[in-house]
């Protein structure tokens, strides 16, 4: 840009005070020029990006087409047929573009399940409503709003089971009675929106006990063992005892004849049961039969997955009598019956969250 | 445009890319003409095109970068693009172009910043699937030439049945778009180190592959309670599983809890611990889990050839000369990472500037820079003087790994009475693209520039940081990760979207860079 007499660059954002030195208009040219640069970069990374999805939406659309059209039904051939549509031609086999797709197509589908992507977020920063009578591609883009998630998600704010003084607050404002876990699981499902999720509880692998997941690292330094001076006593004292109480073990300096305590629902084994997760697993019940893993089903690892307790979808019945635990993976539980008798090695101490329990009031907490 | 001659290299035909579902065949209409005309235009086409690539990301930009005006014959080299015509050796400025256009009835040209190819028809930048694909080839490679054997194909053994299309077609169900891998990790009570490693692990791409591919299956695994497997779950459910809720690690804290390693039983507390001690942990587990089995002894030369090796490990070289003698003694180590000193450096700033003690801020490059290029003096042992001498030392990396690890050493015991273990505050400036290169044992041999294929195999990208917030005994931790271009910010549970500024403003305690090209 030295010959550029100018006194600004390309962009011409950048504009050097009339009456300067040359020096001073050619750093005013130079640093005008490379913010060009900068925001060029950027729009080419956006337009390339936009611009072969747009392309690549046309050709998935008329490839339906041409296989709508075709007679076949080997899904492998590709049709012999010609089709038109204002975006593409399709023809030998062939897709070619028509104009623009920048003009042409005006949304973007999802190579992979072909259905539409939604182009706004659904709340927080940029956000629009979305058309509900569309199917969207389940890649959404990102939330970004205060205090969420990139999922919109948020969490109940006074972490459960996280020091008593926070967990009484938290009964207070459940308004029933702390004792009674279904009244608990009842008020919070109320006062919660369908976004705010709870801590989950997971199952030990030593123990076979349900934890909830803030106290899990706690709760395994006093099963397992290399925590405290004699939490490999306790842990051994409390296996013998069949491990009747699941809420107090992080107490190292407890007796262990004190820990044992009953097994009534109404013991603080139960707590973290009643703020289980309530709205989460609908995402995983639809996703169940549809969304296996990758691989083959590893069917002997189940016996050692993390066992995240889950009321059935529909929220607004906690009370439901068909109400039963899942392994998160599957829903397969006739295979998982099965599978634990193959396979029962693995589970000297049985896990109760896998078992269907049907019509226990609200209170499903495993005691093992 | 270069010397170089026109005439095609090999007399193959030049072959654009065949029909794929679900993409165009062609950029546009026009570029479809271009390469339907006659096999001969579109060798030349194909040709001019490479060449315009090589010239633009090959030769020092000055020249792609200069134009000749059309009317008066000026020549301008400007920084804002330029643009090269696909059909002759024309360099443009953006004005020239339409006049060129109508002129010759060019129609093809290449942004001689980008290497993007604009169709004057269409007045638009066109992304033609062939030709893309050589741009994009020759960034990251170097080369438009497809290599056969990538460290990745070698990493991981092919398997002639397994790796047939239809093969994999017919045993695959497709996962969810939603499951992409994003996930918080439940704090399990004080555990956010863990979950900090936990998440750079998933989001290391080298590692991701490894498991998704069924490297260590947990179904064929017999070993209790092990890590490994964890993992292999872990991310499972971060790549299989529609489920945005946080994750419950608790397989990993068990496999942690059960662990025998001796080296790290203060690590197995319920208290508060260091992520980088927990890296090292897990790497070495790993390891163990899918390696020879050997125990890597810091200080041995031990390499072997599971994930853990390929992906963080490297070699040191350790060059001892012997001030009295000049005898020189090469000592190589391997490391998992590299932990670079802060305190040190950020006095000897500070004092230079004459602004205090301490410097205000450093940079990545600088820390590096005290560690793996300068030299130190020492004291050893001399074999040939055979008494204690004063010797120099200098450190560099004889072997860059894929994964470079770096801590920054924040935590620092003081020596005196009473005094108890400090946390540097020290801002270190790290960049989003790191060249190692000046680091390596290479560049102290050999002038680097002669090599520019060296300083392509030593770039790195920034993968994940992890930072430290609070007080030295008590704090938290959360870690940043990038996917694609896009960073996260992953506190326990909670995943937001991170900024760029936000990243590289962050006060890194440990950070991973991974290689561009695997090539």
């Amino acid at each position: 840009m030295a010959s550029d007499p100018d006194s600004t660059g390309k962009a011409g954002v950048v504009v050097a005070p009339p009456e300067c030195s040359a020096l001073e208009k050619l750093s005013h040219s130079v640093l005008d020029d490379l913010l060009y640069n900068i925001v060029h970069d950027l729009v080419l990374n956006v337009h390339r990006e936009e611009k072969m999805a747009r392309a690549r939406t046309a050709a998935i659309r008329i490839e339906k087409m041409a296989a709508d059209a075709s007679e076949s039904s080997t899904p492998d051939s590709r049709p012999d047929v010609r089709i038109e549509t204002d975006a593409a031609i399709y023809e030998d086999n062939r897709v070619l573009l028509k104009g623009n797709p920048l003009k042409t197509t005006k949304d973007i589908l999802c190579p992979r399940c072909h259905l539409p992507r939604l182009l706004q977020p659904t709340d927080g920063k940029g956000a629009k409503k979305q058309d509900p009578s569309i199917i969207y591609c389940k890649k959404h883009p990102y939330i970004e709003k205060a205090g969420h998630d990139i999922y919109g998600q948020t969490w109940v704010a006074p972490g459960p089971g996280r020091g008593k003084k926070k967990k009484d607050l938290e009964k207070k404002l459940d308004g029933a009675d702390p004792s009674s876990p279904a009244a608990a699981a009842e008020g919070t499902i109320k006062d919660r929106p369908a976004h705010v999720l709870s801590f989950p509880s997971a199952t030990c692998s030593k123990c076979k006990r349900c934890i909830l997941v803030t106290r899990l690292n706690n709760h395994m330094g006093a099963c397992i063992g290399n925590s405290g001076r004699n939490a490999s006593r306790t842990a051994a004292q409390k296996i013998s005892n069949g491990g009747s109480n699941g809420g107090s073990q992080n107490n190292d300096n407890t007796p262990p004849g004190s820990q044992r305590g009953t097994s009534l629902p109404a013991s603080r084994a139960a707590s973290p049961r009643k703020r289980d997760g309530d709205e989460f697993d609908e995402d995983a019940d639809e996703s169940d039969p549809t969304n296996p893993k990758k691989k083959k089903l590893k069917p002997t690892t189940l016996t050692r997955k993390v066992v995240l307790k889950k009321a059935p979808s529909a929220a607004g019945t906690p009370l439901a009598a068909t109400k039963k635990d899942k392994v998160k993976t599957s829903s397969m539980l006739n295979m998982e019956q099965k599978i634990d008798a193959d396979d029962g090695k693995d589970l000297t101490v049985q896990v109760a969250s896998k078992k269907v329990m049907p019509g226990k009031g609200g209170h499903l907490q495993p005691r093992s | 445009m270069s010397a170089r001659p026109t005439t095609p290299a090999s007399p193959k035909n030049f072959q654009i890319k065949g029909p794929q579902p679900g993409m165009p065949l062609y950029g546009c209409e026009h570029v479809q003409r271009l390469f339907n005309q006659d096999q001969a235009t579109t060798n030349t086409s194909v040709q001019h095109y490479k060449a315009i690539l090589r010239n633009i990301l090959d030769l020092p930009a000055m020249q792609a970068q200069t134009a000749k005006a059309m009317d008066s014959g000026a020549i301008t080299t400007s920084l804002t693009p330029t643009y090269l015509c696909l059909q002759c050796p024309s360099i443009l400025s953006e004005e020239d172009l339409a006049k060129h256009g109508s002129r010759k009835s060019h129609r093809f040209y290449v942004d001689s910043r980008s290497g993007a190819l604009y169709c004057q028809m269409c007045e638009d930048i066109v992304w033609d699937p062939t030709l893309e694909e050589l741009r994009q080839r020759k960034i990251a490679t170097g080369t438009f030439t497809p290599r056969r054997k990538r460290k990745q194909d070698e990493m991981l053994a092919a398997d002639p049945i397994k790796d047939d299309p239809k093969y994999i077609t017919n045993n695959t169900t497709l996962t969810s778009c939603k499951a992409n891998g994003l996930r918080g990790i439940y704090n399990a009570g004080a555990t956010c180190y863990q979950n900090v490693v936990l998440q750079t692990f998933l989001h290391n791409p080298i590692l991701r592959n490894f498991y998704l591919s069924d490297r260590h299956s947990s179904s064929s695994c017999d070993i209790p309670y092990c890590l490994s497997c964890a993992m292999d779950d872990m991310f499972q459910d971060f790549y299989a599983h529609e489920n945005t809720n946080g994750y419950t690690a608790a397989n990993i804290l068990s496999g942690f809890w059960i662990s025998e390693k001796k080296a790290f039983e203060n690590l197995v507390t319920t208290k508060e611990q260091d992520a980088h001690e927990f890296f090292q942990f897990l790497a070495e587990e790993l390891h163990e889990r899918n390696g020879d089995g050997m125990r890597p002894e810091s200080g041995s030369e031990h390499s072997c050839n599971c994930i853990i090796h390929q992906t963080f490990y490297g070699k040191l070289q350790s060059t001892t000369t012997c001030q009295n003698c000049s005898g020189v003694t090469n000592q190589v180590q391997s490391f998992l990472d590299l932990s670079l000193p802060l305190e040190n450096l950020a006095q000897k700033k500070g004092k230079k500037s004459g602004s205090g003690s301490k410097a205000t801020s450093m940079t990545l490059q600088e820390c590096l820079e005290e560690e793996y290029i300068k030299q130190d003096k020492c004291e050893y042992r001399c074999n040939s003087c055979n008494s204690m001498q004063q010797a120099r030392r200098q450190t560099s990396i004889k072997m860059l790994p894929n994964v470079v690890s770096i801590q920054l050493k924040r935590f620092e015991f003081k020596q005196g009475r009473n005094e108890r273990a400090a946390k540097i505050e020290t801002p270190v400036h790290f960049p989003l693209t790191l060249n190692m290169l000046p680091y390596t044992e290479r560049a102290r041999n050999f002038n680097t520039k002669e090599y520019p294929e060296w300083g392509r195999a030593a770039t790195y990208d920034l993968m994940s940081v992890v930072v430290h917030v609070g007080e030295i005994d008590t704090g938290h931790y959360v870690s940043y990760c990038r996917v694609g271009d896009q960073w996260f910010a992953f506190n326990d549970h909670k995943v937001e979207l991170a900024s760029k500024s936000e990243v590289l403003g962050a006060k890194a305690y440990l950070l991973f860079y991974i290689i561009r090209s695997l090539g």
